[in-house]
């Protein structure tokens, strides 16, 4: 019993993590900004579901070959992910994607920008 | 093109087999047949991109010891910074103050830079956006939600945190 | 354990919530963060959902969508780097 309330905690943070990221993605002003927070979609939102499933596969399941896929599925996400999204963020930039507001210190158009 | 290196290819045989290994969770003869040949042929072909200088580095007690411990430190470093900006988006997305700073970085295995660089950017609030060289010295552009210190040098302390320490420590 | 079904259901809510973002987003960057995000929370309500029924097969399926939805993103990430620099 106590077991399953652990694994509930687990998911739950998840889950509140990964509404915080999706309240961002829909609600923060600019492009560079909604990656931010969808980073932490990417981050504890896996991290805390990984963990709770793994606990109940192991531990009530009973089953070491579902855990430890689950557990390979978390840090294939991520280890891989950052690349991504480092990627994206500097296509957008050399894109011309540029935040409405002037951003308070831009360094990378002050060094490349002619 | 970098040639292929025997060391390499038989580290990146180990890591490919632990992988099928893993997924498929069997110790069926027929199973480990068929791993064992598609690893050696993976292996054979993407050893010398995916491994460029010793290929045995971590099989040294010093250095998985700081490994693990990294992995911990950088768990405190993405907790913190993930509640920080799960209370930012909570509270209506406008406390955002965005900027590009550029900080400087002081690490001498590129590895060790690519793995600085990917943490950086895992931690919610900051993503590397380049890697730039000038004059022997290397420089990120990091772009963070939330400009606190418009000094370069001061910026970099409280982006990299204690990373920057313990990924020394490992890559010495 | 009927929990498990409630959060997946819940992941894939949020999936759906973010299809707002990649209906509107004004340009390529914002509706591929939205796909990318769209794909990581599915992939883990067909985790939870893999758990509840009991059936392997699903957790497969959820090892492919990561993968898949990873390289599609740095796909597009280096096509949007061969612009020009233009502004806004």
């Amino acid at each position: 019993m106590i077991l399953r309330i652990i694994i509930d905690v687990f998911i739950a943070a998840g889950f509140i993590f990964a509404l915080a990221g999706t309240k961002g993605v829909i609600q923060m002003p600019d492009t560079y900004c909604r990656m931010q927070a969808s980073t932490c979609i990417t981050t504890l939102g896996v991290l805390g579901v990984v963990i709770g499933a793994a606990l109940y596969a192991f531990c009530i399941m009973g089953s070491p070959a579902t855990g430890i896929k689950v557990v390979v599925i978390g840090l294939l996400v991520i280890t891989i992910n950052p690349v991504g999204a480092h990627a994206i963020a500097k296509g957008a930039y050399r894109h011309g994607i540029r935040p409405e507001k002037e951003m308070e210190i831009d360094d990378f158009r002050r060094d490349f920008d002619e | 093109m970098p040639k292929t290196k025997f060391p390499a290819v038989v580290s990146t045989f180990i890591l490919c087999f632990a992988f099928w290994l893993l997924l498929t969770w069997s110790l069926d003869t027929q199973e480990l047949i068929a791993g064992a040949i598609v690893s050696l042929v993976a292996a054979l072909f993407c050893a010398r991109f995916f491994i460029h200088d010793k290929a045995f580095w971590f099989f040294r007690p010093a250095r998985l010891g700081a490994l693990i411990a990294y992995v911990f430190v950088f768990l405190g470093e993405l907790i913190k910074a993930n509640v920080d900006v799960a209370r930012r988006c909570f509270s209506g997305c406008t406390d955002v103050n965005p900027g590009i700073v550029k900080v400087p970085v002081d690490l001498k295995h590129d590895y060790a830079e690519a793995m600085l660089a990917n943490s950086i950017t895992l931690t919610p609030g900051t993503i590397t956006l380049d890697i730039a060289e000038q004059e022997g010295k290397t420089y990120y552009y990091i772009h963070w939600i939330d400009v606190a210190e418009l000094d370069r040098d001061k910026a970099g302390e409280i982006i990299k945190g204690r990373m920057e320490k313990w990924i020394r420590r490992i890559w010495q | 354990m009927i929990e498990l079904l409630i959060f997946a259901v819940g992941y894939a809510f949020l999936a759906i919530l973010n299809f707002y973002r990649l209906a509107k987003g004004p340009t390529a960057a914002d509706r591929m963060v939205a796909g990318d995000s769209m794909d990581i929370l599915v992939t883990c309500g067909l985790m939870l959902y893999a758990l509840f029924s009991g059936r392997g097969i699903y957790l497969d399926i959820a090892i492919i969508s990561a993968m898949l939805g990873i390289i599609d993103t740095m796909l597009v990430g280096r096509y949007l780097d061969r612009g020009r620099w233009l502004d806004r």
